[in-house]
């Protein structure tokens, strides 16, 4: 009984002690966002969320924020690395709570769904200070604007090329690389025997398929998947046309390709078990690592395209956009990305993935810490096509001085790609599939 | 139960709420003083109790609300403004023909589980359970799969069936198992069976231990008794270890199921759902609907659904499959 009392006084006590943390606890722990404001002499707090997960970007980015700290004694800034996967969960959360960051790394559909929760700020009269200094490429600062006002400062571009192995190539007699589809389907036929195969195709519901497909469409003249009327045009003859060669050269792709995103095409065409794929410039940085070849045997070219087609690939580019309204902040966001813009820093931005990350304003387009970086350097001639793609390269939803917003529920659950699967995986006829993703999409910009 | 020993009585003594459940019969109806005094008496219990409490009511009844509450409005993206629609968004997903495919291939997932994850648990139980050298370091070695979180069983077992770099596709193909290399997550027929498997090697050693348990508990002198009777090893499982083991495999099989259908991890990590919808169960048609098609309210209704159904079927279970020790 002794004991029983005793606890009944303990009790409380330790309950007590052990609540107290937790209820007093929620101010202190926010390591980013809208509250971490500036007090008293202190540095002005600016969080930046990313989704460019790999080490040796974080390390990169981390080194140019250091410098800029050091740089700026009155803005402290931090890096916090998110997942492309979560982040459509994890960012409508956190603004919800107030915990978003000030800074957040987008895409243009992606803006348009951050857009959407009313959090994003306008950086028009950033993003036209820095272009009159700079000069920013039409294709990566057009898909931010919205009603008269830029929802993010454009920071690097991509582009797809096709890809090929040089020595395959040779090996199977083949001297250049394809130009038109119909080379394209001819050179993945020869270059298919035993356990290689001509071309490594994803075919899986993800970004990959939708940005390989959109890039053979817009060889095609089949960029636009809206209508003037902002309904959907996605099915058309030039969609079927691109639809009918995905389909033959899928036979000639390995048979897991419904499975396939970013990271088995390129790892099949470093193995050598694919000779060619359509892809962004992350071929380069692993290729002599990974394939064993040397540096000579990786060959890039346009994408090929059709008769009476056209130079053709996706483009878009990668934005930071702010989601703060404390001005102090929003000015310091603001000095920071400025500063990575600025050419001598730049070049070291860019090159955190080289070749991947292209340059998109004029003077970052020759500035010399970017050339010199030793991957660009030695893949030159393939980064200076990827930049050049720039001039007609297209993002589906962005297409004809159109900004639809509602294209974020096309791209966020892969319709293109999934209409690929209903072709490849549920054996579709082209033209079936192409209606099927075009009803889909309809309906999924109508709800 | 409370623990007692009476004169000439050596069992442990049951109390009129145990009586209740075992036998059937009511316990004498306590007195509104006596129940004051019950009450008054675990008054420190239900102190002790009450952070848990209240952490419940946060961490469920919160969420479970404002999810009722977002399946009756139109929100697309979570945030952003909406109106109140009723029960329209209801009708729209029960008239989804992917809902319903959804929750079919999830009654698909939970059959396979449960079917593969019995098997293999029992056989490992009763193996374990014989004793000896090998049955001692199995109880530690069969806890690896259990240890290891999803996430890494998911890329553990998608690299060792990739194509290109995959040891399991590697050894099927030399073996001419496989005709050429492939994985099983593109083939549509394939993914679903392949992810049943994975999932329940995963989680198979929970049951064991729950089940290795319970086998523990039985009586060294029952089983004595009959194998003087001469009881062979099959009559001895049927007529002895299964009904003796009977509780612990109904609350295994509740919760089992209740958790089983509601893996989405796994399933997200590797397919995705793919390929063509081949392994979207119901909790990833509800991420598709909230993340991906945006739609929120819509997938706050289909999970109010999944609610009810897997309620239902909690009911369900609780009046018919209950072993008769429990009644």
């Amino acid at each position: 009984m002794k004991v029983l009392k005793r606890w009944r006084i303990l009790a409380p006590a330790l309950i007590s002690v052990l609540l107290l943390p937790a209820c007093s606890g929620g101010g202190s722990a926010s390591s980013g966002g809208a509250s971490a404001g500036s007090v008293g002499g202190a540095p002005t707090q600016v969080v930046l969320w990313h989704m460019e997960q790999p080490p040796n970007r974080v390390k990169v980015f981390q080194g140019l924020i250091d410098a800029f700290n050091k740089a700026h004694s009155d803005v402290q800034v931090t890096q916090q690395v998110q997942d492309w996967n979560q982040i459509y969960a994890k960012i409508p959360a956190a603004i919800q709570s107030q915990t978003q960051p000030d800074i957040l790394f987008a895409i243009p559909d992606f803006a348009s769904y951050v857009n959407s929760t009313g959090a994003a700020q306008p950086v028009t009269a950033l993003v036209k200070q820095l272009d009159s200094k700079h000069h920013f490429l039409a294709a990566a600062k057009d898909p931010y604007y919205r009603n008269d006002q830029y929802l993010a400062v454009p920071l690097y571009g991509f582009g797809q090329v096709l890809w090929y192995r040089k020595d395959l190539f040779a090996k199977a007699g083949i001297m250049t690389a394809p130009t038109t589809w119909d080379e394209l389907q001819a050179d993945a036929a020869k270059l298919t025997h035993g356990s290689q195969y001509g071309i490594a195709l994803p075919a899986g519901k993800n970004l990959a398929t939708d940005q390989t497909v959109y890039s053979l469409m817009t060889t095609n003249h089949a960029e636009s998947i809206y209508s003037n009327d902002n309904t959907i045009s996605f099915n058309n003859e030039r969609t079927v046309q691109t639809f009918e060669l995905y389909n033959k050269l899928l036979q000639y792709s390995p048979p897991d390709s419904a499975n396939y995103g970013w990271s088995e095409p390129q790892a099949a065409f470093n193995n050598g078990t694919a000779a060619m794929a359509i892809e962004k410039g992350q071929y380069t940085s692993p290729f002599t690592k990974e394939s064993g070849r040397p540096a000579r045997d990786l060959g890039c070219a346009r994408i090929p395209q059709p008769s009476g087609g056209q130079p053709g690939s996706i483009y878009y580019s990668n934005g930071a956009m702010i989601l703060t309204k404390d001005q102090k902040k929003v000015a310091a966001a603001g000095e920071f990305l400025s500063y990575l813009l600025e050419p001598e820093n730049y070049g070291t931005f860019l090159n955190a993935e080289p070749g991947l990350f292209l340059p998109l304003t004029q003077d970052g387009q020759t500035s010399s810490t970017f050339w010199s970086n030793p991957v660009v350097a030695q893949y030159k001639q393939c980064v200076q096509l990827m930049v050049s793609q720039s001039q007609y390269g297209k993002l589906f939803g962005f297409t004809n001085g159109q900004y639809q917003d509602s294209v974020g529920k096309i791209s966020g659950q892969n319709l293109i790609a999934q209409s690929i699967q209903q072709m490849f995986v549920s054996h579709l006829a082209p033209a079936n599939a192409v209606k099927w993703g075009s009803d889909v999409m309809q309906k999924a910009i109508t709800r | 139960m409370t623990v007692g020993h009476e004169p000439g009585h050596f069992g442990p003594q049951l109390s009129p709420e145990t009586t209740q459940l075992t036998t059937g019969r009511r316990a004498p109806s306590l007195t509104r003083s006596k129940m004051i005094q019950r009450v008054h008496g675990h008054g420190f219990a239900y102190l002790l109790l009450a952070p848990l409490l209240l952490v419940l009511l946060v961490v469920l009844a919160y969420p479970l609300a404002e999810t009722f509450r977002l399946s009756v409005l139109d929100v697309g993206i979570i945030g952003s403004p909406s109106r109140f629609v009723g029960l329209r968004t209801f009708a729209h997903v029960a008239q989804d023909p992917e809902f319903w495919a959804a929750v079919r291939r999830s009654v698909y997932w939970l059959l396979g589980n449960m079917v593969i994850q019995t098997v293999f648990s029992f056989t490992v139980a009763l193996l374990m359970s014989r004793g000896g050298w090998l049955a001692d370091k199995a109880r530690i070695l069969v806890m690896f799969p259990w240890v290891i979180p999803s996430v890494a069983v998911a890329i553990i077992w998608q690299w060792m069936l990739n194509s290109d770099h995959g040891v399991i596709v590697h050894l099927l193909t030399t073996f001419h198992i496989m005709s050429s290399p492939s994985s099983p997550f593109a083939h549509p027929q394939a993914a679903l069976p392949v992810l049943i498997f994975i999932n329940s090697w995963h989680w198979f050693p929970l049951g064991t231990i729950i089940i290795f348990g319970a086998i523990q508990t039985i009586p060294e002198e029952i089983i004595e008794a009959a194998r003087v009777d001469g009881a062979g090893d099959w009559r001895m499982f049927w007529s002895i270890t299964l009904p003796l083991i009977s509780p612990a495999m109904f609350a295994l099989g509740l919760v089992g199921t209740l958790w089983g259908f509601n893996v989405f991890d796994t399933i997200y990590i590797i397919t995705k759902g793919g390929p063509s919808d081949a392994s979207t169960t119901a909790p990833v048609y509800v991420f598709n609907q909230a993340f991906q098609a945006f739609q929120a309210s819509q997938a706050a209704a289909a999970s109010v659904l999944i609610l009810i159904l897997l309620s239902v079927f909690a009911i369900l279970y609780i009046r018919f499959a209950r072993p008769k020790s429990m009644m």
